[in-house]
């Protein structure tokens, strides 16, 4: 009962402002431009090979890396605007076990991220499989692929928006969480990569393929317990962090 | 809020005693350093119920830390910060029993006045039907419910945030500069729910830089600067700095008074003021060696007298250094 109330009340505060709605827009956009590339994009010997079979449309499909970022900065801007807003305090004096109220704005923006990303996943299927009859090809994924499609959306989705919470809980700050996950899941990764190239198969994006079922770097159940590991690191220093600092 | 809604908010002496009683807030040598700056420093006071407390302080003084404190926010270095004897994140239902005044702008600027109500009643398991009464009894209701929080007036804020320091209807309220931005049937009605509340045998506890809304509203008061206690204790007898003599043989009276401890100043020609002795004191004085009294009282200090007057040297009350030292 106290979980639910508590959950509850963190979906309703992601319900409540325009946030959600901005990142549908960007989600719409996504869709479109996937639907334009598909229309008039060709590659560059002017065929359009790269929607020839269903390996490749599924690839074009999958949704799971996009929805770890995006997912990954809404967590971040749910959970640092609380601070900015200073709307942590009418929270904590309601729910002063405060870890309590951390773990159920993960659930909640858990929720929301997988909400988000498979609404994403869904319209870029959707303006793909609207751009296909001006083409030469059909829609060629089978339903099996769909479902993984979507489901790795969802679940990539979940563990970005919670990876981002625990950048945002800890960060507090609206602008310095975004950049410090725009930071950790788009900068870092390709220099890290330069770095040491066995890191390539560990990095959000390539496991988030591996989950959607277009990439083979990894087995499918290490994919999704890294993944799993992505988020919690964060969400863990985030929560032993809320914990321990003084709400100023 | 409108002047009907206080019989909403007025809570009798009955509602209260079917209520287990009211806790005290102690503070017990509570210390708080932030680096090598002590915020709050040693300070033990305790707050009644069925009394409201005014908690006053400079600017920077630390009321709202100590607060802080006493809520959770904020850990305490040293010391204890306690309500009834037990810390605040021990209660099962923190806003059935402390209602809470802090941030002045604590809302999502996008978001309704009843969503964040909603929010808040949400996450301590309060029945929604509770959010729309308490909108009605604060004035914002209908269509101002629903507008977005960024939209309102100051005293359209403090009223949310009166509304939800009540959702719970709370045995204790510590509210921080709650008259902050209302008008002056809203600060009315404030001090009446106030009064009403304490007279029903709840906790009060209210900070507020309007000295003249404390004068008129506190019956305890607590003061502190640079995180230690200046003074506290009632109203009645903080305003009490001196004793007035009227007589018509003022040299003879002042040198006795002086030779038994007491600060004389003669303020005209048949008046003294006279600090450090009490009322018997100088009754029996003036008995002893046989003067003629015309008047013998108390002389009561206006509230922002005394403030300055304890915060004198503060240097976030230079001004009232400056002032503090004239009127000395």
């Amino acid at each position: 009962m106290t979980w639910s109330r508590l959950i509850r009340s963190e979906l309703r505060k992601l319900t409540t402002t325009a946030m959600p709605l901005a990142f549908l827009a960007v989600l719409a956009l996504l869709a479109v431009v996937n639907g334009i590339a598909v229309a008039f994009g060709t590659d560059m010997d002017g065929s359009k090979t790269f929607i020839s079979t269903a390996e490749d449309q599924q690839s074009l499909m999958a949704f799971a890396a996009n929805a770890f970022m995006g997912a990954g900065l809404f967590g971040a801007v749910a959970a640092a605007r609380e601070y900015g807003h200073h709307t942590v305090v009418p929270t904590y004096l309601a729910v002063p076990r405060r870890h309590r109220a951390v773990l159920a704005q993960y659930a909640a923006v858990a929720v929301g991220g997988a909400v988000l990303s498979v609404i994403g996943a869904a319209l870029t299927m959707g303006a793909v499989a609207a751009a296909l009859p001006s083409t030469e090809y059909g829609f060629l994924v089978s339903s099996g692929g769909v479902v993984r499609v979507l489901a790795a959306a969802t679940f990539a989705g979940a563990c970005g928006a919670v990876f981002g919470a625990g950048i945002g809980g800890l960060i507090r700050n609206t602008g310095g969480a975004l950049a410090t996950a725009v930071l950790i899941l788009i900068v870092a990764p390709p220099l890290l990569v330069q770095l040491a190239t066995d890191t390539a198969s560990w990095i959000p994006s390539t496991l988030a393929n591996v989950v959607s079922g277009v990439a083979t770097d990894t087995g499918t159940f290490a994919a999704i317990a890294v993944l799993v590991a992505w988020a919690a690191v964060p969400a863990a220093i985030g929560l032993l962090a809320v914990e321990r600092r003084d709400v100023v | 809020m409108s002047a009907t809604s206080l019989s909403v908010f007025d809570v009798t002496a009955a509602d209260r005693s079917r209520r287990i009683p009211s806790p005290v807030l102690e503070f017990d040598r509570v210390t708080k350093r932030y680096g090598r700056t002590t915020v709050v420093d040693d300070l033990s006071f305790t707050v009644q119920p069925g009394r409201v407390t005014g908690f006053l302080g400079p600017n920077g003084s630390g009321k709202s830390t100590t607060i802080k404190i006493l809520l959770g926010l904020a850990g305490a270095d040293k010391g204890r910060a306690t309500i009834g004897g037990r810390y605040y994140q021990e209660f099962k239902d923190p806003t059935g029993t402390v209602g809470v005044i802090l941030e002045p702008n604590a809302f999502h600027p996008g978001r309704s006045g009843r969503n964040h109500l909603r929010i808040v009643a949400d996450a301590a398991g309060i029945a929604p039907s509770r959010v729309d009464d308490m909108l009605d009894d604060v004035g914002l209701s209908g269509s101002a419910a629903d507008r977005r929080v960024g939209a309102y007036s100051l005293g359209m804020r403090q009223r949310l945030s009166l509304a939800a320091a009540l959702l719970g209807d709370p045995p204790v309220l510590v509210l921080d500069e709650p008259a902050n931005g209302l008008d002056p049937q809203g600060i009315h009605t404030l001090r009446d729910l106030l009064r009403a509340r304490a007279a029903g045998g709840d906790t009060v506890l209210v900070s507020s830089h309007i000295l003249a809304e404390m004068e008129l509203l506190a019956d305890d008061l607590v003061v502190i600067d640079k995180g230690r206690l200046i003074a506290s204790g009632p109203m009645a007898e903080l305003q009490q700095v001196a004793n007035v003599v009227r007589t018509p043989d003022p040299a003879t009276l002042q040198r006795a008074l002086e030779s038994s401890g007491g600060m004389v100043q003669r303020a005209d020609d048949e008046t003294l003021i006279v600090r450090g002795l009490s009322l018997d004191d100088i009754g029996d004085q003036a008995f002893d060696h046989q003067v003629r009294v015309h008047e013998l009282s108390p002389k009561v200090g206006s509230l922002e007298e005394l403030f300055l007057s304890w915060t004198a040297g503060s240097p976030s009350n230079e001004e009232g250094y400056e002032k503090a030292k004239v009127l000395s």
